[in-house]
C-alpha cells in the first residue's frame, strides 16, 4: 500500500509568532503601564513628583530618592536592615511550610479516602467565601489569647493555613493517576514517599504557582494589627509609615515602592523559568 | 505546631493495633491533613462561628472587653426588612458578577494558552500578565488611595472624563447601533459592550486565573500531542480533543475562584458596605448578619454554579 505522507509545516510559522507577540502586547500595555509609572516615580526629582498635572516619563532622571532612602535607612529608629529581615523571614518560612502542609493535606483529600474528607473540603472553601472584615475581631482574640500578639508566629501561622493554597494542590493533586501511585506503593515506597517522590514533581508547576501566591501574600503582610514591636514591623508597615510622614519622604517612598514591586516579580521569573515539562500523567490513563 | 506533633505521635502509635488496609489509609489521610487542620479550625473556622454568634447578638465594646446580649433574629430582621441599601447593592453585585466572571474566564484561558506557546521573551510577557497580581495587592494599592496628589490628580481626570463623556458616549451609541445592525441578539450585543467597556477591569482581575490555566497547561504531557500529531491531527483539533479536555477541570476551579475573588474584593460595593458598618458605625451585630446573608447568596451562587459546570466537563471528558 502506497502510504502518502502528507509534508506538514511546522506549527509555529512567523506569521504565527508575529500575531502572537501583537496581541499579548496589546493586553500586556495595560498591565505594564503601573510598573513603568512606578519605575519612572523612583526616578523623579521631587520638583517633578509634585508636578501637577502629573508627568508619566521622568524629565531629568536622578538618584536622590534612593540616596534619600539610604539616609533614612540610617537615620531610623530601628536599623532599617531590620524590617527587611523581618519580611523576608516570614516570607521564606511562611511559604515554605504553607507549600509543604497544604500539599499534604491536598495530596490526602485528593488520593485518600477517610470520613469527614468531603466536608472538611466544604469548609475550606466556605472558609475562602468568607469576608475578612466579619472575622477580623475574632481572629484578633485568638491571636491574642494564644499569646502570639507581638511575635512572628500571628503572621505566620495564619498564612500556613490559608485555604487558597489547599484548594488550588487538591485540584491539581486530583489529576494524578492513581495506578501511578499504586506502582511506588508495589515497589515499597512509603506513603511519605509516594508524596514526595511521585505526587510532587507531578504538580511541580501547580506548586510554583503556589509559591508565588504564597510569598506574594507575606511579602505585602502588614500585620499592623497584631506586630507593635517597632523592632519585629515588617517592610510593608516601615513604608506605610514613611508614607504616612507626608511629602518630605515622598522621593524615599517612591524608591521603596518599586523596592517592593522588583522582589516577587522576580522570584515569579526564576520560579517560571524553574517549571519544564514534567514527566506528567506519561500517557497513563485510569 | 506543637499541637500537630502530639496528633502525628498519636497517629503513629495506632499502627501497632491491627488495621485494615482502609483503615490504615483512612490514619494516614488524617494524619496528612492534621498540621493543616489544626491551624484552619483555630484560625478560620472559630472566627468564622464566633461571627455568626455576633449576627445574633449586639455587641457592646466595654473597658475590660465586650459583651454579647442575645436579640434572636433582629439583626437579620433588620438587615433584610429595614435598611433600604442592602438589598439593591446585593442584586448590582451579582449582577455585576455573573457578567463578569464568563468574560474574566474566556481572557484567562485565551492569553494563557497564548502564553503557553513558544516564542521569543515568553518569560517576559509572562511577568507582565502577572503584574497586575503584584500591584493589586497590598501595600502598593494603599499607597495609591493613600497618595493624597494621586488621589486630587484622579478627581481631576474624572471631571475631565465627565466632561468628555459626551463625546465618548455618543462612539458607544455607534458601536452597539453597528453590533444592531448586523442583526446581533440584544443578549450578545451588551455583553460585548460590557465586555468592551470594562476591559481594563477584567484584565487586570485575571492574573491568578491565568497562572492556574498555564500550570494546567504545563502539565499536559508533551507526548499525548506528538502521539495525535503522528496520527495526523491538525492544531486546531489537538487544542479541541486534548488540551481543551486536559484543561476543562481547572476551568471550575477557577470560575469558582472567580467568583470569590469578585465577591470578597474590597473594592466591592457590598464589601465597603459591611466594612463600614463594623468599623465606622461600630454596629457589629448588624454587620456580621449582612456578611452571613451575603455569604449564604454567594454559597448558593457557588454551588449552582459548579452543579453545572461539573455536568458540563463531565460530558466534554467522555
Amino acid at each position: 500500500m502506497a502510504v502518502k505522507v502528507k509534508r506538514r509545516t511546522p506549527n509555529r510559522s512567523l506569521y504565527g509568532d508575529l500575531i502572537n507577540i501583537l496581541v499579548l502586547a496589546g493586553f500586556a500595555m495595560f498591565m505594564a503601564l503601573p510598573l513603568v509609572y512606578a519605575v519612572n516615580n523612583a526616578f523623579k526629582p521631587l520638583e517633578e513628583l509634585f508636578q501637577f498635572p502629573p508627568k508619566f516619563f521622568v524629565r531629568n532622571p536622578t538618584l536622590d530618592n534612593i540616596r534619600d532612602l539610604f539616609t533614612l535607612m540610617n537615620s531610623s529608629w530601628v536599623p532599617f536592615t531590620r524590617y527587611i529581615f523581618n519580611t523576608v523571614f516570614i516570607t521564606v518560612v511562611g511559604s515554605g511550610i504553607h507549600m509543604f502542609v497544604a500539599s499534604l493535606a491536598a495530596y490526602a483529600l485528593a488520593k485518600h479516602q477517610f470520613p469527614g474528607q468531603k466536608l472538611f473540603f466544604n469548609m475550606v472553601i466556605l472558609a475562602l467565601m468568607f469576608s475578612p472584615h466579619v472575622t477580623a475581631i475574632p481572629n484578633y482574640l485568638i491571636i491574642s489569647k494564644l499569646g502570639w500578639l507581638d511575635t512572628y508566629l500571628a503572621l505566620i501561622v495564619p498564612a500556613i493555613a490559608a485555604p487558597l493554597g489547599l484548594f488550588l494542590m487538591k485540584q491539581f493533586m486530583e489529576q494524578i493517576p492513581v495506578s501511578l501511585l499504586e506502582s511506588a506503593r508495589l515497589d515499597g515506597a512509603s506513603e511519605l514517599t509516594v508524596f514526595r517522590k511521585v505526587a510532587l514533581p507531578i504538580v511541580k508547576p501547580a506548586l510554583m504557582t503556589l509559591l508565588i501566591f504564597s510569598f506574594q501574600s507575606l511579602w505585602n503582610m502588614n500585620g499592623g494589627t497584631f506586630i507593635y514591636n517597632e523592632a519585629l514591623k515588617t517592610l510593608p508597615t516601615a513604608l506605610q509609615q514613611i508614607v504616612a510622614t507626608g511629602f518630605s519622604r515622598a522621593g524615599a517612598a517612591s524608591a521603596i515602592a518599586l523596592f517592593m514591586m522588583i522582589v516577587p516579580l522576580s522570584v515569579f521569573i526564576i520560579s517560571q523559568s524553574n517549571v519544564m515539562e514534567t514527566m506528567s500523567t506519561s500517557g497513563i490513563k485510569d | 505546631m506543637s499541637k500537630g506533633k502530639m496528633l502525628n505521635k498519636k497517629g503513629q502509635g495506632s499502627k501497632g493495633f491491627s488495621l485494615s488496609l482502609s483503615q490504615q489509609r483512612a490514619g494516614l489521610g488524617y494524619l496528612f491533613i492534621s498540621p493543616f487542620l489544626i491551624g484552619f479550625i483555630l484560625l478560620f473556622i472559630t472566627p468564622l462561628f464566633q461571627s455568626l454568634l455576633y449576627s445574633f447578638s449586639n455587641l457592646n465594646v466595654t473597658s475590660t472587653g465586650y459583651t454579647l446580649d442575645f436579640v434572636g433574629l433582629t439583626n437579620y430582621n433588620q438587615v433584610l426588612r429595614v435598611d433600604p441599601n442592602f438589598i439593591p447593592s446585593l442584586i448590582t453585585t451579582i449582577l455585576q458578577m455573573v457578567t463578569k466572571v464568563p468574560i474574566i474566564i474566556i481572557f484567562s484561558f485565551f492569553a494563557a494558552s497564548l502564553l503557553n506557546q513558544k516564542f521569543k521573551g515568553r518569560g517576559f510577557a509572562r511577568s507582565i500578565f502577572f503584574l497586575p497580581v503584584i500591584l493589586t495587592s497590598g501595600i502598593i494599592l494603599s499607597m495609591e488611595t493613600s497618595d493624597l496628589l494621586l488621589s486630587s490628580a484622579q478627581q481631576v481626570a474624572e471631571e475631565e472624563l465627565t466632561a468628555g463623556a459626551m463625546g465618548s458616549g455618543l462612539q458607544f451609541l455607534q458601536f452597539r447601533q453597528l453590533l444592531f445592525s448586523i442583526n446581533m441578539p440584544p443578549m450578545f450585543i451588551n455583553f460585548i459592550v460590557l465586555a468592551v467597556d470594562q476591559i481594563y477591569e477584567i484584565v487586570i482581575a485575571s492574573g491568578v486565573q491565568i497562572l492556574i490555566f498555564l500550570a494546567g497547561l504545563q502539565s499536559i504531557p508533551l507526548s499525548l500531542y506528538e502521539a495525535s500529531t503522528m496520527d495526523g491531527a491538525t492544531a486546531w483539533e489537538n487544542f479541541w480533543k486534548i488540551t481543551f479536555p486536559m484543561v476543562s477541570p481547572l476551568i471550575i476551579v477557577n470560575s469558582v475562584y472567580t467568583v470569590i475573588n469578585t465577591f470578597t474584593s474590597p473594592d466591592n460595593e457590598m464589601m465597603s458596605m459591611i466594612q463600614s458598618t463594623i468599623f465606622s458605625q461600630s454596629k457589629f451585630g448588624f454587620g456580621s448578619a449582612m456578611a452571613w446573608i451575603y455569604f449564604l447568596a454567594i454559597a448558593i451562587i457557588l454551588a449552582i454554579m459548579s452543579a453545572i459546570l461539573l455536568k458540563l466537563v463531565a460530558k466534554y471528558q467522555q
